[in-house]
């Protein structure tokens, strides 16, 4: 083989490694400098009569974004709202990414950027270009609520909600508990009960039903405790483990949360609560679930 | 009359015959190919958006394709025969010239109708292999869209009696392209204060509207399509096309061939 024919050889395979230490150093500033260069108005200007199409190609782009940054990127999200601002300016109407949206803009990292003041921005966005679509309100109000923990915005928006036509029957005694009952985990267990029902299968179901999992598991450590008293009552000394319970009859599964991790006891306090590395732990909510 | 409107049929299948050769209806293999593959994976990719996505995706690809092969087969009607030489022959016999210009509209309107049935077919056989339930109402943005696209073959014709194959899709795509704009147009002045409103209106009101073609929108997302708007399109396309084809008809009549 002549000379130039093993350079040639030689230098395909650097063509991917030199643009992969490209992308590694350059990627993240070219992909951001894309989002801010091309708004969704410019874009609505550039393909008239084709908005919706392209639209579906940015939801497209931003679900990929968010499922490889949540499995790669580590739980980094600056393109996220960009590009959810760019779908909704395409597709005013697209109920779907307003309301995904904002669950992947306010769940807490890794699941989602953390940034609830931008969800509940993209969901009054939302009910802004659809003023009678009850479902964005609905999620505003919840959202205001759970993430914000602003229970007075929060009821007032579901009453809002309640009053538009296709509403649920149960959206104004909700907003009723929450005005009056305020953070209570009763009526964070019925708003994601309501977000569960409602969702089909998807994101949002999961999201709803890792939620509903979540309050079950803080039930299941409250319950635990007071067994931990009730034993501490009746023998006069606290249980070494969660297993000592068991083995004295008084707790009669494995003490594991919804997700089969085991709970953590700590022996000096008695209390029982989820284990940090349980995939149903989450860092104190505003909104008093806890 | 009944010899005449022959004449303009025997145009007409010629016409589509000579798609037909040109390979045309290809371009409904990529769109079947568009279908199959956006079928498949929209559902994993969109997070429930397929049957939406679907729908976006097989309208935007049949007006595309459609206006396509409207602008550059339209282009060559009268002009490819001229730079031939192969139309002299044709106006030798009892051919009317506007027999002719009739016939070569109608037979590239007829094969722009089959691309878009077929395709309609794929895109409502796309959907029913998503479990999409079956939604009449596409066949409005269909119907609406097949209009603009006999416009833009009006179109491609007039500039084709005009002047080259070259020169005729220049003209066309700039006509299309500011059609597609129109809103923009009337809005310029939000843009460019300085400019006249005269401009501005009677550009607007000028120009092609292919804005009002577009319901593609409005299907997807289940808005109703009341039988009267699609009256007043219909009523707009018979008459932007009656005066294109009539000034199209009128400079060909008078177009020194030899």
């Amino acid at each position: 083989m002549s000379l130039g024919r093993w350079a040639f050889v030689l230098l395909v395979p650097v063509v991917p490694l030199v643009q992969r230490q490209i992308d590694a150093r350059l990627g993240v500033h070219r992909a951001q400098e894309e989002a801010l260069y091309l708004t969704g108005k410019q874009l609505r200007r550039l393909a008239p009569g084709f908005e919706d199409l392209v639209a579906d190609l940015y939801w497209l782009r931003t679900v990929q974004y968010y499922g490889s940054q949540r499995i790669w990127g580590g739980g980094h999200y600056q393109l996220l709202a960009p590009l959810i601002d760019v779908v909704t300016d395409l597709d005013p109407r697209l109920e779907i990414a307003y309301r995904y949206g904002a669950i992947f803009l306010s769940e807490k990292p890794p699941v989602g950027a953390g940034d609830p003041q931008t969800g509940v921005a993209i969901l009054e966005k939302g009910v802004r270009n659809n003023p009678l679509n009850w479902r964005l309100r609905q999620d505003l109000g919840f959202f205001l609520f759970t993430f914000l923990g602003d229970t007075k915005r929060g009821a007032d928006v579901l009453m809002e909600a309640a009053r538009l036509p296709g509403a649920p029957f149960w959206l104004e005694s909700l907003a009723a508990q929450i005005l009056y009952k305020g953070g209570d985990r009763e009526t964070s267990r019925r708003i994601w009960k309501g977000m569960y029902e409602q969702a089909e299968e998807g994101p949002m179901k999961y999201n709803a039903l890792a939620h509903l999992r979540y309050l079950d598991a803080l039930d299941e450590a409250e319950a635990l405790t007071r067994l931990v008293r009730a034993y501490e009552d009746r023998t006069g000394r606290k249980p070494d483990s969660l297993e000592q319970l068991r083995a004295a009859g008084v707790l009669r599964a494995a003490p594991v949360d919804p997700s089969g991790k085991p709970f953590v006891y700590d022996r000096e306090k008695g209390t029982v609560s989820i284990d940090r590395k349980s995939e149903l732990w989450r860092p104190l909510e505003t909104g008093g679930t806890q | 009359m009944g010899s005449g409107l022959n004449r303009i049929l025997a145009v007409a299948a010629n016409t589509y015959r000579e798609t037909v050769r040109e390979r045309v209806l290809y371009n409904l293999v990529l769109f079947a190919v568009l279908m199959t593959v956006s079928g498949l994976l929209m559902k994993q990719l969109s997070i429930r958006q397929d049957e939406r996505i679907i729908k976006d995706l097989g309208l935007a690809a049949m007006e595309m394709f459609g206006t396509l092969i409207a602008v550059f087969m339209g282009v060559g009607l009268v002009s490819k025969e001229i730079e031939r030489r192969s139309l002299y022959p044709l106006l030798a016999k009892p051919l009317d010239r506007s027999e002719f210009i009739l016939g070569r509209f109608a037979g590239l309107g007829f094969t722009l109708l089959v691309n878009v049935a077929v395709m309609t077919a794929g895109l409502y056989l796309t959907l029913a292999a998503t479990h999409a339930v079956f939604d009449p109402n596409l066949l409005k943005a269909v119907y609406t869209m097949f209009l603009g696209l006999l416009l833009v073959v009006a179109l491609a014709l007039l500039f084709s009696a005009l002047s080259s194959s070259m020169l005729a899709a220049v003209g066309t795509v700039i006509l299309v392209v500011a059609g597609h704009f129109s809103d923009i147009i009337r809005n310029v002045k939000q843009v460019a204060p300085g400019t006249p409103d005269w401009l501005s209106q009677g550009l607007y009101y000028a120009l092609p509207n292919f804005r009002n073609f577009d319901l593609k929108s409005r299907v997807v997302h289940f808005d109703p399509v009341p039988g009267s708007d699609l009256g007043w399109i219909t009523l707009y396309a018979a008459a932007y096309l009656a005066v294109v084809l009539g000034i199209a008809l009128t400079v060909f009549r008078s177009r020194d061939l030899v």
